[in-house]
């Protein structure tokens, strides 16, 4: 999108925060945001080739159980029955990954129709879809999720069901308030003129340009996800107890804190180290599309 | 104004009316029939036909739908499956223990979110410095901040207390309002007091980063995108001095996304203080629902859960509030 250049109508000052103003306001995708994106996407590979590269079985007991790290041949210890933490933590990722991946993809596939169906039509449909969506964002959406697993049974399924339920809303509105200002647009009273139909209109004229809003908000989404489901799996909501899940690995390791504390503090700081990757790599891709 | 308040107030009211629908809806797609859950696994057909009937659960769906939200008006939350007591009497116990750390944490997130984003956006050495802490806090589980402060300041420095459990908190005052925090105040306990604050310090600080974080970046993209603008520019032309641009002019001008972020984060907030309520065994309904969630006892997690979304549409109409009072201009709308 041509957008003048902001940062030469503001005043030249001194050298420092001069550049750093130029940084922030410019938003170029600097060697940092490539960095900062091929980091995650290697955590991604790394997790997706668990079965390959993690040095024992998640689920299987390997040395003797509290291993700290380093010791026993376990880079990050062993836990309470002697199951290795890193390659628990490797399929906890995976776990992570995926989550994130269903959830996102599903929160833009609902959140861009409804929000596509609703900027293109306008009038009383967008009214009626636009409340729905705005009750969604009325509750509080971890507590429902909570709720919505609770009664349905503790499952990883039921888990990426109930945060897919509560996760559309943003999506719905972004692409909706993307698709209103385009629909104020000369090219698309230029369609219309040309007897372009109204599905048409929608999915060619102003889809494309609510893509860039969505995938940077997606983007910008992937850690806050990351810390939602771990906050769940902590809970207990996820998969049943041996199945490696950062969260849940917390959570059970979290009476061994005060002798062995590798043991709730290595996952918890593996979801950390995965969400403060995704916010970068976040920051990155945003600077990459070059919106905001 | 007033306007504003009375469509608030109607909104709220029908919020939590769908709300309550959504969990009478949750309760029958429940995998658990309450009735078996309750009478247990090797109760007897006639057991079950007969409790049923007690219940109310062999009416048609929509009479029991009148029967669950008339209970609700009447503050009938149902029985626990876990604690066989009334889930009200069981949210009475616990629900001051989470009113003081929600309430205090909420006022910890709002004063860190406002000073991380005005010390991020404002020009200075260390804006960078308080970028990098932002980005962290984003990033942090709120469980990992309670593990690495339980690791700090109770096994290494031996600071704080770790658990509520602490002996010498036994003989505390109980007040009217059962929260350690007013009612040691009330009773003039000034030794409690200390005590009482110091065990909300760690907990309430592991709840309020994560939303303070949010807040604080939403002010300072807001607040660099304000100090921009051409109202500051004529600002600073007029000498005014770099501070009182800062504060008078772009802050009041930058407060409504901050606060509309306040509203979004209570949500993601009261899920953080059922976790570090279970951390911290804070004697809370997150401690209640987090012990609710194995034992398959709904009728307590969904009594948590409107409790909690009441909590949350009340904020966020305190938070609209405020905002047409930040902003004139959005009480037009």
């Amino acid at each position: 999108m041509a957008v003048a250049e902001p940062f030469t109508l503001v005043p030249p000052r001194r050298g420092l925060v001069r550049r750093r103003e130029v940084r922030a306001v410019g938003r170029r995708a600097g060697l940092g945001d490539r960095i900062a994106i091929g980091v995650f996407l290697l955590l991604v590979v790394m997790a997706f080739c668990a079965p390959a590269i993690a040095p024992h079985d998640p689920i299987v007991p390997a040395g003797a159980p509290f291993t700290p790290p380093f010791h026993g041949g376990f880079l990050l210890g062993s836990d309470e029955v002697g199951q290795d933490i890193l390659s628990r933590i490797l399929y906890g990722m995976r776990a992570s990954f995926i989550a994130c991946a269903v959830v996102i993809s599903s929160g833009v596939l609902i959140g861009g129709l409804i929000g596509l169906t609703a900027g293109a039509a306008g009038g009383w449909v967008d009214n009626v879809l636009m409340r729905f969506t705005d009750l969604f964002l009325a509750v509080p959406g971890p507590i429902l999720a909570i709720a919505v697993v609770a009664s349905l049974g503790p499952s990883f399924f039921h888990t990426l069901l109930a945060v897919s339920i509560i996760w559309w809303p943003f999506y719905a509105r972004i692409v909706r308030a993307e698709v209103r200002a385009l629909a104020a647009r000369p090219h698309l009273e230029a369609a219309r003129l040309a007897g372009v139909g109204r599905v048409r209109l929608a999915l060619r004229h102003l889809l494309p340009g609510a893509v860039p809003a969505a995938l940077v908000t997606a983007s910008l989404d992937v850690s806050n996800l990351i810390i939602v489901l771990a906050l769940l799996s902590f809970l207990g909501l996820g998969a049943p107890a041996p199945a490696p899940e950062l969260g849940a690995m917390a959570a059970r390791g979290l009476q061994y804190l005060n002798q062995d504390w590798w043991v709730p503090v290595m996952p918890s700081l593996a979801i950390f180290v995965i969400a403060l990757s995704a916010n970068l790599a976040g920051d990155g891709v945003r600077d990459l599309i070059g919106d905001r | 104004m007033a306007r504003l308040i009375a469509k608030r107030l109607v909104s709220m009211v029908v919020i939590v009316f769908i709300l309550a629908a959504v969990m009478f809806l949750l309760q029958k797609l429940s995998h658990t029939s309450p009735v078996h859950a309750y009478l247990g696994a090797n109760a007897s057909p006639q057991a079950i036909a007969r409790e049923s009937k007690i219940l109310g659960y062999d009416r048609p769906i929509p009479d029991q739908f009148v029967h669950y939200i008339w209970n609700l008006l009447h503050g009938n939350f149902g029985t626990s499956l876990r604690t066989r007591r009334p889930v009200r009497t069981d949210l009475a116990t616990f629900l001051p223990a989470t009113l003081e750390l929600t309430v205090f944490g909420l006022f910890l997130a709002v004063v860190l979110g406002a000073l991380l984003g005005v010390a991020s956006a404002a020009r200075w050495r260390g804006a960078g410095f308080f970028r990098l802490v932002m980005l962290s806090g984003a990033s942090a589980p709120s469980f990992l901040l309670a593990l690495l402060g339980i690791l700090l300041f109770f096994n290494t420095l031996h600071w704080l207390p770790q658990v509520i459990g602490d002996t010498s908190y036994t003989n505390a005052p109980t007040g009217p309002t059962h929260m350690p925090v007013i009612d040691c105040l009330i009773h003039g306990d000034w030794a409690m007091e200390w005590n009482a604050w110091v065990m909300l310090l760690l907990p309430g600080v592991c709840v309020a980063l994560g939303p303070a974080v949010s807040i604080g970046r939403v002010l300072r993209t807001s607040l660099v995108n304000n100090l921009r603008s051409d109202f500051v520019r004529t600002a600073r032309a007029k000498g005014i001095t770099e501070r009182t641009v800062l504060f008078r002019h772009a802050l009041r001008n930058s407060l409504n996304a901050a606060l509309s972020m306040t509203g979004l984060q209570a949500g993601l907030m009261f899920a953080g203080v059922v976790v570090i309520e279970t951390v911290f065994a804070w004697p809370g309904i997150g401690l209640y629902t987090d012990l609710a969630i194995p034992a398959a006892d709904f009728p307590g997690i969904s009594g948590v859960t409107i409790v909690l979304g009441i909590g949350y549409v009340v904020i966020n109409t305190v938070v609209d509030i405020l905002q047409s009072v930040a902003d004139p201009r959005v009480a037009l709308k």
